[in-house]
């Protein structure tokens, strides 16, 4: 495994300014977000509120009107000249992608292919490792996530807990530099989260940078290094979980917490 | 003693109709083949980011939709001719046939990569994929294994259209009998046996395409193959 072991000052993922509509919706106004190395950050909020959307931008997956996004120090996605944006090549996107890992909400796993070919497809066919060594490191993820004997198990074989555990193992075997989680336990069973939570727990302790949308609060208030704040489309509040869950400033965190703990 | 169904004819015209089922068979391969193809081709460029391009297949594809297969056949081997453009009546047959064919299966491969999930293409996006390497690896694998059966259905129907080309002389099935039949005037027989070789084929290709079409819904686990 890479060494993450000794967190720096280093951002490794920046947002600057990000807009971005849908329609009339004004669902990304204007976040600044900095992340550093091995840092764990928890985004909770209302649905609808942009976390989703934000993590999407981070990849890619979504293009946001304005603003500026650093990974690992670069500008990725976009180039700005004057305020005229120049898309980067597919490639280039692809490249950067490459190097941040991402987890869904419905897993996304591949269906045609088993656990093991989910896992080294990527490896094999983008970073062009070789088959025997992506296997290994596969089998070794595989262990970490307690899915040793699933190996050759096709998804649909799969609890859901086992699914998304198969997902954090496949974004994994990219090495990434940082993981994006979105919402990844919202789909499962409840008697299933826990297993998935673990595997995060585990990751966060190996000093992986992670950005986590989440509606586990005791994740966030357990794990969480900073916990941020969204609705509608902005950060409305940003501080270390103790004081986000044990004295939060803004009103409208504290009605947010008291909608979703006092059930 | 008169009959209908004359035993000693069929035996007689067995060879040369098998013959022409050979020829039939034939035609109904190479188009299979070249629509595969072409209509990967015509899907992924009607689906395409440039609009020109997308409008050429549309306009290409309402032609092909609008008009009857037996005027394509008859207009690719007699008015081609008069730009120039001179086939064989198998080369006309098989082109033609092949134009038809790739417009409708352009739209059943469309259909499939559709139906794929956004999450898979997010998911392979998220891995560092291009478009090109997720399509090759990830949406044409699932794609086609979708569509595996509504294909075969098309091919059984292409069987028995291949009939049509008759029309321009190629001495397949139909045509071979029909030559037959002028000649020794048993058409109950000869048709008979005619539309009896059609079904030998279809029939047994039809329980095939009803098999593939339960592995298919079954899934991928091994636990669920039936």
């Amino acid at each position: 495994m890479k060494d993450h072991s000794s967190p720096h000052d280093r951002p490794m993922i920046e947002v600057e300014n990000l807009h971005k509509h849908f329609g009339p919706l004004h669902v990304l106004n204007g976040i600044n977000l900095s992340i550093t190395t091995g840092e764990v950050v928890c985004i909770i909020g209302p649905s609808g509120s942009g976390k989703s959307t934000l993590l999407r931008c981070i990849n890619h997956l979504e293009v946001p009107e304005s603003g500026r996004i650093r990974i690992d120090g670069k500008l990725a996605y976009r180039d700005e000249e004057g305020g005229v944006f120049k898309a980067h090549s597919n490639r280039a996107v692809a490249a950067v992608r490459a190097q941040v890992g991402m987890v869904f909400q419905h897993f996304n796993l591949f269906p045609h292919l088993t656990v093991m070919g989910n896992l080294v497809e990527a490896p094999i066919h983008v970073l062009r490792q070789p088959r025997a060594a992506a296997r290994r490191r596969a089998m070794e993820l595989l262990e970490m996530v307690g899915l040793g004997d699933k190996a050759d198990a096709y998804p649909e074989e799969l609890s859901g807990g086992q699914q998304q555990r198969a997902a954090i193992a496949r974004a994994l075997a990219m090495d990434p530099k940082a993981m994006l989680f979105d919402e990844v336990t919202s789909a499962l069973d409840p008697e299933l989260v826990a297993e998935v939570l673990a595997v995060m727990r585990r990751l966060a302790g190996q000093g992986m940078t992670m950005l986590v949308v989440t509606h586990e609060m005791n994740f966030a208030r357990q794990a969480a290094s900073r916990v941020i704040f969204m609705d509608h489309g902005r950060i409305v509040e940003e501080s270390s979980p103790e004081q986000i869950f044990g004295a939060p400033r803004e009103p409208r965190t504290r009605d947010f917490l008291r909608t979703v703990l006092d059930r | 003693m008169f009959q209908l169904f004359n035993p000693q004819v069929a035996v007689e015209n067995i060879g040369p109709l098998l013959g022409g089922l050979l020829i039939t068979v034939e035609l109904t391969l190479v188009v299979i083949v070249l629509s595969l193809i072409f209509a990967l081709f015509v899907a992924l460029a009607g689906m395409s980011r440039i609009t020109p391009l997308r409008w050429l297949m549309k306009a290409y594809l309402e032609v092909i939709r609008g008009t009857p297969l037996f005027l394509q056949l008859i207009y690719v081997y007699y008015v081609l001719p008069s730009i120039g453009i001179r086939l064989d009546p198998f080369s006309a047959g098989v082109l033609a046939l092949t134009l038809n064919y790739s417009g409708y299966i352009s739209e059943v491969y469309r259909g499939g990569i559709q139906a794929i999930a956004r999450g898979q293409h997010d998911a392979a996006a998220a891995l560092g994929m291009t478009h090109a390497l997720a399509m090759r690896r990830i949406i044409l694998p699932q794609a086609i294994r979708i569509i595996i059966p509504t294909l075969g259905n098309y091919f059984i129907g292409l069987f028995k259209d291949t009939a049509l080309a008759s029309a321009i002389s190629i001495q397949e099935l139909l045509y071979t009998a029909q030559v037959k039949a002028a000649l020794s005037y048993q058409y109950f027989t000869l048709y008979t046996v005619v539309g009896f070789l059609y079904f030998a084929v279809s029939f047994p290709a039809a329980r095939l395409v009803g098999y593939l079409e339960r592995v298919t819904r079954a899934g991928y686990g091994r636990r669920r193959r039936p």
